[in-house]
């Protein structure tokens, strides 16, 4: 009688103060009891391939690093001087990132169908309609510090293998992604027309709901398709699989190529020396783009006020016609382009990067001005005695920065050094190319204007 | 003491964070007269640029100014036309990055165009910029009472 008094108290326990009475209590198991006990295996720490890493300017938020307000004040540090790893990518498969100015966006796979987050400055609404946890106080969100799912508008019927990122980019303070069947969501700032759509006069930007949705016949017809998404500063490329370029937005350098200097809110097929040729890959961080066509020949427009497009005695400083580059020639066939603020870059196929401008060009402390473009020399991108064979596969720029990734996956970076974001550990300028302490190997790199971000999988 | 037009461009106007040095800076440094933030229209940008007219970046300077909220200041202080333009910095951010990186505008400008800030150049530009931006502002007052 006493001892099934005994028993029946702790059974009540468990029932009503479970937490508190299995955490006070300390019992051996019986080995016979030891057969019983539900083999818990936890979740490992990272299931997934990818990982980011992320470093420069943390104070708009664009790194989501930061889960707490109130932590980050007590540890307080406006720069990530060093790549630090994301813990969104810990517990999400990331599988594309792009960095504008003060946030940056990443495409992920999920479970729940979401496949768009962003983190930083959403002062024009370029990360969506975000609003604070509390429903009843709708006040939208100025400053995102940890990855936020970004609702992209669906008609009925499309699925979330529909909405998975093919390609994205982020500019100035606007977002153009491309999804999996086609159609082109654009957000953010459309003062310039760069979310393709009408200028209103007047919009404001800020709280807005609103996400403009192309389909991709509406851009280039039944007979073509969408591939990829480019966007400057203030405007957005679009590149079909037949290699046809359509632009969007402020064209006030030329940057548009659309034939005249004026902002545009109607998607456009661009024509110049391109018109006939097969694109296969556009580049551009600020207002100067180059194109790159299948043969490995070099177009560009927009912005060529450092000689970056023309070096001729009478050369214009804004070209609004896309044109054949002549500087290039005789880097032989070029396999990848970047464009920056004031310098450009360009790959051939013998793995050689060559740079061109003004700025920091990785060739020594000085900053320069050429337009003759020069190779930087391959043991600069961790090519020696024991691993002769490692050559650069990729190359990209931010508007103040430079990057070129190996095939060994190391990235290396060089330029100014703007509120950190070469993740050197200090804030001094590069003047050659230099290996940053990345743990794992890049995929691909999204070069911000005071932030980088590395997608990257590990060593092994 | 003389006076000065200090105009923040939109797009450090969107960013908080630069937005928020940039006032304390004004701040710290300026006796600030009146404060505001304006749209420029199209009206206003080509008056207020005419000087600029047959410049190549004219275009680009005055739909820039457009495109959104900018924030405006009148300052005073000891020849704060000059002091405003040394902090500001040099007009082309590219080269300022290089030769006064520590200035405002190779902290806060994102391109030539996109430089983050105006000031005026001289009091005869301070007082007509002035007239242009707050045309409410009664100058005469500030003269009189610095005499």
């Amino acid at each position: 009688m006493i001892s099934l008094k005994v028993w029946q108290f702790p059974k009540r326990a468990n029932l009503c103060l479970s937490r508190q009475y299995t955490t006070k209590s300390k019992r051996v198991v019986l080995s016979q009891d030891q057969d019983k006990i539900k083999n818990y295996e936890p979740k490992t720490t990272d299931a997934h391939t990818n990982r980011v890493y992320v470093w420069g300017f943390q104070e708009t938020g664009a790194l989501g690093l930061q889960t707490n307000v109130k932590k980050a004040k007590e540890r307080y540090t406006e720069m990530v001087h060093h790549p630090t790893r994301l813990q969104f990518s810990n517990n999400n498969e990331i599988t594309d990132v792009t960095a504008g100015y003060g946030f940056t966006a990443y495409a992920v796979k999920r479970s729940d169908g979401q496949t768009l987050f962003g983190s930083g400055l959403n002062t024009d609404s370029q990360l969506g309609y975000q609003v604070k946890g509390n429903k009843k106080d709708p006040a939208n969100l100025d400053v995102i510090i940890y990855p936020t799912a970004i609702q992209l508008p669906r008609l009925q019927g499309e699925t979330d293998e529909d909405m998975q990122v093919k390609s994205m980019s982020a500019g100035r303070a606007h977002l153009v992604v491309l999804t999996q069947n086609g159609t082109v969501f654009t957000m953010g700032n459309n003062s310039y027309g760069q979310c393709g759509r009408s200028i209103i006069e007047e919009e404001r930007y800020s709280g807005s709901a609103l996400i403009n949705r192309i389909a991709q016949a509406d851009i280039c017809g039944a007979d073509d398709e969408l591939v990829a998404v480019e966007c400057g500063q203030d405007h957005t490329m679009l590149l079909t699989k037949l290699g046809r370029v359509y632009t969007c937005g402020w064209g006030a350098d030329g940057q548009t190529g659309q034939g005249n200097y004026y902002s545009a809110g109607q998607i456009t097929l661009i024509g110049g020396d391109i018109e006939k040729e097969r694109i296969v890959r556009i580049a551009c961080a600020s207002d100067c783009v180059l194109a790159l066509n299948e043969k490995g020949d070099v177009f560009g427009w927009g912005n060529s006020e450092y000689g970056q497009l023309d070096d001729s005695a009478d050369a214009v400083t804004q070209i609004c016609t896309p044109r054949a580059l002549q500087l290039t020639k005789g880097l032989g066939k070029v396999k990848d382009v970047a464009a920056g603020g004031s310098f450009c870059m360009a790959l051939n196929d013998q793995g050689l990067v060559y740079t061109w401008g003004f700025g920091i060009l990785g060739f020594g402390p000085f900053v320069e001005q050429t337009s003759k473009p020069q190779h930087l020399l391959p043991p600069l991108f961790g090519r020696n005695d024991f691993s002769n064979a490692t050559t650069v596969v990729s190359i990209g720029c931010g508007v103040f920065h430079m990057g070129a990734v190996n095939s060994d996956g190391d990235l290396f970076m060089w330029g100014k050094n703007r509120f950190g974001h070469l993740g050197l550990g200090h804030k001094k300028d590069q003047f050659f190319p230099f290996k940053a302490a990345i743990n794992g190997k890049a995929l691909k790199v999204a070069y911000g204007v005071d932030h980088t971000i590395a997608l990257c999988r590990p060593h092994i | 003491m003389e006076i000065s037009l200090a105009l923040l461009k939109p797009h450090v106007v969107r960013n908080t964070y630069a937005l928020q040095q940039l006032k304390t800076q004004i701040e710290t440094n300026f006796n600030i007269l009146a404060a505001k933030d304006l749209r420029i229209t199209k009206e206003l940008s080509e008056c207020f640029y005419a000087e600029h007219k047959d410049k190549f970046f004219y275009y680009r300077l005055t739909s820039l100014m457009q495109s959104g909220f900018c924030y405006a200041f009148i300052l005073q202080s000891e020849s704060c036309i000059q002091k405003w333009r040394n902090l500001m910095g040099p007009t082309k951010v590219f080269r300022a990055v290089y030769t006064e990186p520590e200035c405002l505008r190779s902290l806060y400008g994102l391109s030539d165009t996109r430089n983050a800030c105006h000031g005026s150049d001289s009091t005869v530009s301070a007082l007509r910029e002035i007239a242009i931006v707050f045309p409410e502002f009664d100058i005469s007052r500030v003269a009189s009472q610095s005499k």
